[in-house]
């Protein structure tokens, strides 16, 4: 099955990158934010791929970030510090939360990366001078990657990059698509290795599996009770362990659970805005699209944009509840969940929060989600 | 540390009960409730729903000796076995491993049920002071759950941290309360996030000459507001019923009362009792219902 390898993609990120190095003899980029324009990389024919966090404890980290930034910032830089990206060319960011920026400070000051760019996208996005000013500074991130290949591009490159990122946007909303059904085809856990596997690949390699995973879902049924349809809310997740939990609950209890839509950075804040294509100004249309994209709830101010979007998901994919998470000391999620909370549940969606940390407390958070689905849906027979 | 009859002072009593007034052999449905906690375990006994026989046991290492430990305990009080009870519900956080249950449910949902049935059906508010965890759980009428809040990751507040702090002034667990209450003058509360900085802050006063009373009283009074932290967070209705270990000391409960600004409950039964009392019920309902266990 095409779809397997997502997961293996996923457990074997830093084989793979390794290999599309020794293969292609291409540069690679590291990235620590999903604001930073993947399409000008491909424009160039440079690879960007994700930093994310491995999940596991590390003491690496203590002498470099504070101890109340959140856990995502510090297993990222952990990466870096335990050496296990030396093979990368250069590190960027788009400027999101300062935690995760001080993980790529930290990693840019001690790790001698070769090349690195700090993107400044704006944190005021709903500003009208957002659009030119993101168009500036891509002209100096096309200067800057100028001197890392030794190559110009022209606006067909751009539109190059551009249709390679809407492919993929375009490919994972038709997966989502197939999360709508009443016992959904694929599960919580096989779509964020779907979405994170992306960040890991070459797009143009991870297209055609996609593309493939397409045609199996169309005939692919789960042989599990799906349960309770559930959405996740919040900060970066790709927390695997948990996911594994909630979907597997059914298996031992008496309630179970499908995650059918998440609003993460991983998955549907990261992919669900294409860009523009054909335009007279790609570069524009890029900028444009960063702008326009569903913000990070460090930039969804003065007006909390992101609701319309929790909203229309909660009722396109048919949720039952929301576990709203944030990583722990993650303020923009912080500030945000009371109004998340709020707007789902006057839409009549119930929420329960949780804090997340590296690692998963499977019991404590085990009990907490059961607990939860079984206000969803109280067994009348339990009681006289 | 131990008391003079080579108790350690952290335990706490352990009990059992029949109820003499009720003939099981006359009963339709016998159901068990069994709630295998961090740091106890219960078994309650029911006959058609009523209080029959329990057994309130500390947790051992293995979850489900516990269990089978708590549900003899219970039944020896009795003078019967496990053949008697037609439908068994395990809970609590060893509930999957409770060899003789038909199935399991959250300890949630059971004490809000076990609240309804130990304190009557005017609960709305329940807080469940655990070992290693507190709940705030607001339910409805018949004991149905509607929204709940747990601690995260910390055992300050909770019943193992009382344990901890009965051991380390030497004072058993079951006087900490009754203790705390006579003084005159409190130090500050000390730490309500840490149980361990609560420690060292403890051993401080106490070298800084407060007396083993007033130590008590600040670590109670610092344990009445994390507690407190958490009822605040999900909203306090009239109904305020209080569930497990804590219930029963009074130095955390009358320093917490004032703050909630509400009369707690009152109840004849072993606060403990809850969880077990509530799975219990849910089996005594499946059976009436013609859903209890399958022949």
């Amino acid at each position: 099955m095409a779809i397997e390898q997502f997961q293996h993609w996923y457990e074997n990120r830093h084989i793979y990158q390794k290999d599309w190095k020794k293969r292609t003899g291409g540069k690679m980029i590291g990235f620590f934010c999903t604001y930073v324009p993947e399409e000008i990389y491909y424009a160039f024919d440079v690879l960007p791929v994700r930093i994310l966090g491995s999940h596991e404890l590390q003491d690496v980290t203590e002498p470099h970030i504070f101890a109340m930034f959140c856990p995502f910032c510090r297993d990222v830089l952990a990466q870096g510090l335990k050496g296990k990206y030396n093979y990368l060319d250069g590190i960027t960011i788009g400027q999101s939360c300062i935690h995760l920026r001080q993980a790529y400070t930290s990693w840019d000051q001690h790790l001698n990366p070769g090349w690195s760019h700090y993107l400044p996208m704006p944190s005021h996005v709903q500003s009208p001078s957002s659009v030119p000013f993101l168009k500036g500074e891509f002209e100096l991130l096309i200067k800057k990657l100028e001197t890392l290949t030794g190559k110009t591009i022209t606006d067909a490159d751009l539109e190059k990059g551009i249709e390679i990122m809407n492919q993929v946007r375009q490919t994972m909303k038709k997966i989502y698509e197939f999360r709508k059904q009443e016992n959904p085809p694929i599960t919580g856990e096989e779509a964020m290795y779907m979405t994170c596997s992306q960040f890991f690949t070459d797009a143009r390699e991870w297209l055609p599996v996609a593309k493939q995973v397409l045609k199996e879902l169309e005939t692919r049924k789960l042989d599990r009770d799906p349960g309770k349809r559930l959405m996740l809310v919040g900060s970066e997740n790709d927390d695997i362990a948990f996911i594994n939990m909630v979907e597997h609950l059914g298996e031992t209890e008496a309630v179970g659970a499908t995650i059918v839509i998440e609003e993460h950075c991983t998955t549907t804040r990261y992919f669900w805005d294409e860009t523009q294509e054909k335009t007279d100004d790609p570069l524009k249309a890029i900028a444009a699209r960063y702008v326009a994209r569903t913000p990070c709830p460090s930039k969804d101010w003065p007006k909390r944009t992101r609701l319309d979007r929790i909203l229309k998901f909660a009722k396109d994919f048919n949720v039952d509840g929301a576990i709203v998470l944030q990583q722990k000391f993650c303020d923009p999620h912080e500030a945000d969940i009371p109004f998340v909370k709020q707007a789902l549940e006057k839409a009549g969606v119930p929420t329960y929060f949780l804090e997340f940390d590296v690692t998963t407390p499977v019991g404590p958070f085990s009990i907490r989600v059961e607990a939860f689905l079984e206000t969803l849906e109280t067994e009348d027979d339990l009681f006289d | 540390m131990t008391d003079k009859n080579n108790q350690e002072l952290w335990r706490w009593t352990e009990s059992n009960w029949a109820n003499p007034d009720i003939n099981f052999k006359k009963a339709k449905y016998i159901t068990a409730g069994i709630d295998v906690g961090s740091v106890s375990s219960q078994a309650v006994v029911m006959a058609d729903g009523e209080m029959l026989a329990y057994g309130n046991m500390r947790t051992g290492s293995d979850s489900p000796n516990s269990a089978r430990n708590a549900l003899n305990f219970a039944l020896k009080e009795l003078g019967a076995d496990e053949s008697i009870i037609n439908y068994c519900i395990g809970t609590g956080y060893g509930r999957v491993n409770v060899p003789m249950a038909d199935r399991t449910l959250t300890e949630i949902a059971c004490h809000a049920r076990g609240a309804n049935y130990i304190y009557g059906s005017e609960v709305r508010t329940v807080l469940d002071v655990g070992g290693q965890d507190i709940k705030a759980i607001k339910c409805d009428e018949k004991g149905k759950v509607s929204n709940f809040l747990m601690n995260d990751k910390c055992a300050a507040g909770t019943g193992r941290g009382m344990e901890v702090f009965s051991d380390l002034v030497g004072v058993s667990i079951n006087e900490v309360g009754d203790r705390s209450l006579d003084v005159e003058k409190e130090p500050e509360p000390v730490s309500s996030t840490c149980v361990v900085y609560a420690k060292t802050e403890a051993t401080g006063l106490l070298r800084a000459g407060w007396s083993t009373e007033q130590v008590l009283a600040a670590y109670c009074r610092a344990m009445a507001g994390r507690i407190f932290e958490l009822i605040e967070k999900i909203g306090i209705e009239k109904g305020f019923a209080v569930t497990g270990g804590m219930a029963k000391n009074r130095g955390v409960m009358e320093r917490l009362m004032p703050m909630v600004k509400l009369d707690f409950m009152k109840t004849k039964w072993d606060t403990q009792l809850a969880g077990a009392a509530g799975a219990a019920l849910f089996g005594n309902a499946l059976c009436k219902k013609g859903k209890g266990r399958k022949k």
